[in-house]
C-alpha cells in the first residue's frame, strides 16, 4: 500500500458492498410483498425504508472511500489525520447500525416511534430521509469530519487540482443540501417542497458533480489521458448539470400545491438535463479512442464506460420521458417513476461506485495482475437483470397509467390483477441481480484481503 | 474554450441558477398558504400521525412517496369518514383481503388523520390527479331506476361490478346469487350494521321506500 490512508478506503469499500447485498436482499422481499403482503415479519413500509436507506448509505460510503483515495493520490500525501478518518468510518458504521435497529423496532412496534422534543424517535416518516433527527445530527457531524479532513489535506499540500475542486465542491454541496430536510413544517406542501431540495438537488445536482469528477479521475488513471482536456470537459459537464438541474427541480413542483409557473420552469430546464449526461458518454468514448495506450485494468474501463452510458439511459432517457408536465400529469406517482428510479440509480451511481472500486482497488493493493473475469460476470448478471426489472416495471407503469389514470379503474384492481405478471417478472430478475451482487461481494472481499503480488 | 473560461462559466453559471432558485422559492413560499386551507391544530396533529406510522412507506401523497398503495391526496373525497375511520383502525375486519396491516392507532389519531387528509384534499394542486379522460364506462351505468340510484349514490366508490369500481366493499357482480332476498337488501341499505354486524358500509337511510325497493331489485338481478 502506497499510503496508509488507503486502508480507510478499503474499509469503506468493504462496508459499502456488504450494505449493497443487504439492500438487494430486502429489495427482493419488497418485490415479493407486492404479491404476498404478509410474506415477512416486517411490513412493506419498513422493508422499503431499509432498501432505499441502505442504497443511499452504501453509495455515500463508496463515495467517501473513493474521495479519501482521490485526495491522497492527487495531493500525493497521506490524509491530514488518519486516526480522524478511522474514527469517522467507525462512527458512521455505528450510527448506521443504530438507525437500522430503530427502523426494525419501529416496524415491529409502531408505538415505539414516540415524539421526543418535537421529532420522532425512530423514524421520521419521510421517504429517503426516514432517519430520525438525532441521526441527522450524527450524519452531519460525520460528513463534516470527513470534509474537514479532506480539505485540510488539500490545504496542507496546496495542490489544488481541478478534479479535487469539483469533487470536494460536490461533496460540500451534498452536505449543505442535507439541511433543508432537517426541520418540521406544519404544511405538507412545504414539507414536500423542502424534501425535494434534498432528494432532487442530491441526485441531479451534487451527486452528478461528484460523478463528473470521478469520471475524469478514472479516465485519467486508466488511460493516462491529458488532465487538461479532461478538466475542461469536466467543467463543461458540471456547469451544464447545474444549469439544467438546479431549476430542473421544478419538475417536482407541478402538483404538490405550488404555483403554476413551475410547470414552465420545471418543464423547460429538466428537459435539458439529458444533455450533460450525453456529453459524459461522448467524453468517455472520445478519451478511450484517443489514448491508444494498452489498458491493463480492462474491467475498470469497462465499468467506467458502462456507468456513463447507463447514467444517460436511466437518468437522462427514462427521466426525460416523464418530465414534461403534459406527460407527468398522467404518470406522476406511478410505476413509471419506480422504473426510472431503478435505472437511474443503477446507471448513475451503483455503476459509478462499482467502477471506482475496480479502478482503485488493484492499485491500492498493488495487484499488477488480477482475475478480471469475476468482475465481468458480476457486471453482466447485474446489468441484464436490471434491464429486465426496469422493462417489467415500465410495462407495469404503462398499464397502470392507462387503466388507472386514463380509464379510471381502481388502484387496487390494477395492482392485484392486471399487473401481477410484471411483479412476478421483477421478483425473478431480482434473484438474477442478487447473483451478480454475490459475485461482486465475493470478488471485492477477496481483492481487499489477497496478499499483494 | 480555455480551461479557465470553462471553469468560470461553471462557477458563475451555477451561482446564477442557484440565486434564481432562491428567488423563486421566496416567491413560492409567499403563495403556498393562499393555495391551501388553514392548518388547524387537528390538521397538524394528523400530519404528525401520518409521519409516526410512516404512511409514506406504502402510500403516495400529492403523488410522492411509495407506490405500493393508493394515493392519499383526495382520500376523503369519495368515501365517507365513518368508513375510512373504521378502515384505519383495523383494515382487515372491514376488508378481509386488505394488504394494509393493522397499525394499532387510537380513535383520536384516526380522527386527526382524517382532518389532515381533508386538508390535503382541498389544496390547489393544479388539478392533479386529473379526471380519467377515457372513462366512458362507470360501474352500474344504465337506464333502470335502480341502476341510476346506484350511480347517483356512488356505490361504485366502494363496489365493483364486472371489474369497474372500487374495492373497499365486496364485488357485487354476482351479488344476486349470494343475496336473492329483496327485503334483506332494503334492511341492509337502511342500516347495514343491523344485518351485518360491524359493517363499515354507510347507511342510506334517506332514500325513500320506493327508491330502496328499486335499488334492491336491481341488486338481486346482478347474477
Ligand atoms: C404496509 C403498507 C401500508 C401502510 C404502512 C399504510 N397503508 Fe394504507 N393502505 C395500504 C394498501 C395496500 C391499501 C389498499 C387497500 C388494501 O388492499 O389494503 C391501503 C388503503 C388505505 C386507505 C383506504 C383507501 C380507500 O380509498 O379505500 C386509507 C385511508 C389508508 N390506507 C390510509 C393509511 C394511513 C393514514 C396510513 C398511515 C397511518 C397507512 N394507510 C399506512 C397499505 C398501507
Ligand atoms: C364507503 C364504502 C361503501 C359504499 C359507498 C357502499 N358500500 Fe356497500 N358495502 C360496503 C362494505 C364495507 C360492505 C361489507 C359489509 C356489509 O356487508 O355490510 C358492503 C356490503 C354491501 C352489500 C352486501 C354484499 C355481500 O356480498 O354481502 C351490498 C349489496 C352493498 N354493499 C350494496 C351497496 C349499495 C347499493 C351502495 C350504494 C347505495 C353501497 N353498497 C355503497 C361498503 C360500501
Ligand atoms: C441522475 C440521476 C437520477 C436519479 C438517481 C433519479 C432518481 C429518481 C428517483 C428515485 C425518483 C423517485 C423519487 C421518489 O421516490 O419519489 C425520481 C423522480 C423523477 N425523476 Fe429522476 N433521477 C435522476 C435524474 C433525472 C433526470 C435527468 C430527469 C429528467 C430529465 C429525471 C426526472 C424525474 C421526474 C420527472 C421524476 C418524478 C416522477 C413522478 O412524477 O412521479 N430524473 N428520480
Ligand atoms: C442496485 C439496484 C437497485 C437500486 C439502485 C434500487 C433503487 C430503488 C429505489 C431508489 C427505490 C425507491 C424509489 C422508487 O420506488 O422508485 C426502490 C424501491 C423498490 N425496489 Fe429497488 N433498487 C435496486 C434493486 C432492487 C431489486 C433487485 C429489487 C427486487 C427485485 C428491488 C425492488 C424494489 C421494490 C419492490 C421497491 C418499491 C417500489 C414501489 O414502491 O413501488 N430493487 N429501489
Ligand atoms: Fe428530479
Amino acid at each position: 500500500m502506497k499510503y496508509q490512508s488507503h486502508q480507510i478506503s478499503l474499509n469503506f469499500y468493504t462496508a459499502s458492498v456488504l450494505l449493497f447485498l443487504v439492500q438487494v436482499l430486502v429489495g427482493i422481499i419488497a418485490a415479493l410483498q407486492f404479491m404476498w403482503p404478509d410474506f415477512f415479519i416486517l411490513n412493506f413500509n419498513t422493508i422499503r425504508t431499509l432498501h432505499i436507506n441502505a442504497l443511499v448509505v452504501w453509495l455515500l460510503m463508496g463515495m467517501m472511500g473513493a474521495t479519501y483515495y482521490v485526495v491522497t493520490e492527487e495531493s500525493e500525501s497521506e490524509l491530514w489525520s488518519i486516526p480522524m478518518a478511522q474514527f469517522q468510518f467507525w462512527a458512521t458504521v455505528i450510527a448506521v447500525t443504530a438507525v437500522v435497529a430503530g427502523y426494525i423496532v419501529m416496524g415491529l412496534y409502531p408505538q415505539a416511534n414516540m415524539e421526543v422534543f418535537g421529532t420522532r424517535l425512530l423514524n421520521e416518516g419521510r421517504e429517503y430521509i426516514e432517519a430520525p433527527r438525532w441521526a441527522d445530527v450524527l450524519i452531519v457531524v460525520s460528513v463534516l469530519l470527513f470534509l474537514f479532513n479532506c480539505f485540510m489535506t488539500v490545504l496542507k499540500t496546496r495542490k489544488f487540482t481541478a478534479v479535487q475542486g469539483v469533487l470536494l465542491g460536490g461533496l460540500t454541496f451534498l452536505a449543505l443540501m442535507y439541511l433543508p430536510g432537517m426541520f418540521y413544517t406544519k404544511s405538507m406542501v412545504k414539507d414536500q417542497f423542502w424534501w425535494w431540495w434534498v432528494v432532487h438537488l442530491w441526485v441531479e445536482g451534487s451527486w452528478e458533480m461528484i460523478a463528473a469528477a470521478l469520471l475524469a479521475f478514472m479516465l485519467h488513471k486508466l488511460l493516462g489521458a491529458d488532465v487538461k482536456v479532461l478538466a475542461k470537459w469536466m467543467y463543461i459537464e458540471t456547469g451544464l448539470v447545474l444549469f439544467t438541474g438546479i431549476l430542473g427541480l421544478g419538475h417536482h413542483y407541478y402538483w404538490i400545491g405550488t404555483p403554476k409557473y413551475w410547470l414552465w420552469v420545471g418543464g423547460f430546464f429538466s428537459s435539458l438535463e439529458p444533455i450533460p449526461l450525453l456529453l459524459m458518454v461522448w467524453d468517455a468514448f472520445r478519451t478511450t479512442r484517443e489514448t491508444r495506450a494498452p489498458v491493463q485494468n480492462r474491467i475498470g474501463l469497462y465499468l467506467t464506460v458502462a456507468h456513463a452510458i447507463f447514467n444517460f439511459v436511466g437518468a437522462g432517457l427514462w427521466g426525460v420521458i416523464h418530465t414534461l408536465p403534459q406527460v407527468n400529469k398522467w404518470t406522476h406517482g406511478t410505476q413509471i417513476t419506480t422504473a426510472h428510479g431503478h435505472l437511474a440509480f443503477y446507471g448513475a451511481y451503483v455503476l459509478l461506485i462499482v467502477a471506482i472500486i475496480y479502478v482503485t482497488l488493484p492499485s491500492i493493493r498493488n495487484l499488477k495482475e488480477f482475475n478480471q473475469s469475476r468482475g465481468f460476470q458480476s457486471f453482466w448478471w447485474m446489468t441484464i437483470s436490471m434491464v429486465f426489472i426496469v422493462l417489467s416495471i415500465t410495462g407495469a407503469g404503462m398499464v397502470q397509467t392507462y387503466l388507472e389514470r386514463l380509464l379510471g379503474l381502481d388502484y387496487v384492481t390494477v395492482k392485484a390483477s392486471y399487473n401481477l405478471w410484471f411483479w412476478i417478472f421483477r421478483a425473478i430478475f431480482g434473484v438474477g441481480f442478487l447473483v451478480g451482487v454475490l459475485i461482486l461481494v465475493k470478488d471485492v472481499l477477496s481483492l481487499v484481503r489477497r496478499p499483494a503480488s | 474554450m480555455s480551461n479557465n473560461s470553462a471553469k468560470n462559466l461553471f462557477i458563475y453559471g451555477s451561482l446564477i441558477c442557484f440565486i434564481a432558485l432562491i428567488v423563486l422559492t421566496i416567491d413560492t413560499m409567499g403563495t403556498l398558504d393562499k393555495r391551501a386551507p388553514e392548518i388547524t391544530e387537528k390538521v397538524d396533529a394528523g400530519k404528525k400521525v401520518w409521519h409516526k406510522y410512516d404512511c409514506i412507506g406504502c402510500h403516495t401523497i400529492f403523488g410522492n412517496g411509495s407506490y405500493f398503495a393508493p394515493d392519499m391526496t383526495k382520500a376523503t373525497e369519495r368515501k365517507p369518514k365513518g368508513y375510512l375511520k373504521k378502515f384505519l383502525l383495523d383494515p382487515r375486519t372491514i376488508k378481509p383481503d386488505a394488504a394494509m396491516p393493522r397499525l394499532g392507532m387510537s380513535e383520536e389519531e384516526a380522527d386527526d388523520l382524517l382532518a389532515f387528509l381533508d386538508w390535503t384534499s382541498k389544496v390547489d394542486t393544479n388539478n392533479w390527479p386529473p379526471k380519467p379522460v377515457l372513462a366512458v364506462a362507470t360501474a352500474g351505468r344504465g337506464s333502470g331506476q335502480g341502476q341510476m340510484l346506484f350511480q347517483k349514490h356512488d356505490c361504485a366508490a366502494c363496489h365493483q361490478i364486472q371489474g369497474l369500481g372500487g374495492t373497499a366493499g365486496p364485488d357485487l357482480t354476482n351479488v344476486g346469487n349470494r343475496r336473492p332476498d329483496i327485503d334483506w337488501h332494503i334492511r341492509h341499505l337502511k342500516d347495514p350494521s343491523s344485518v351485518v354486524s360491524g359493517s363499515a358500509m354507510p347507511a342510506f337511510a334517506n332514500l325513500t321506500d320506493e327508491e330502496l325497493k328499486a335499488l334492491a331489485e336491481y341488486l338481486t338481478t346482478l347474477k
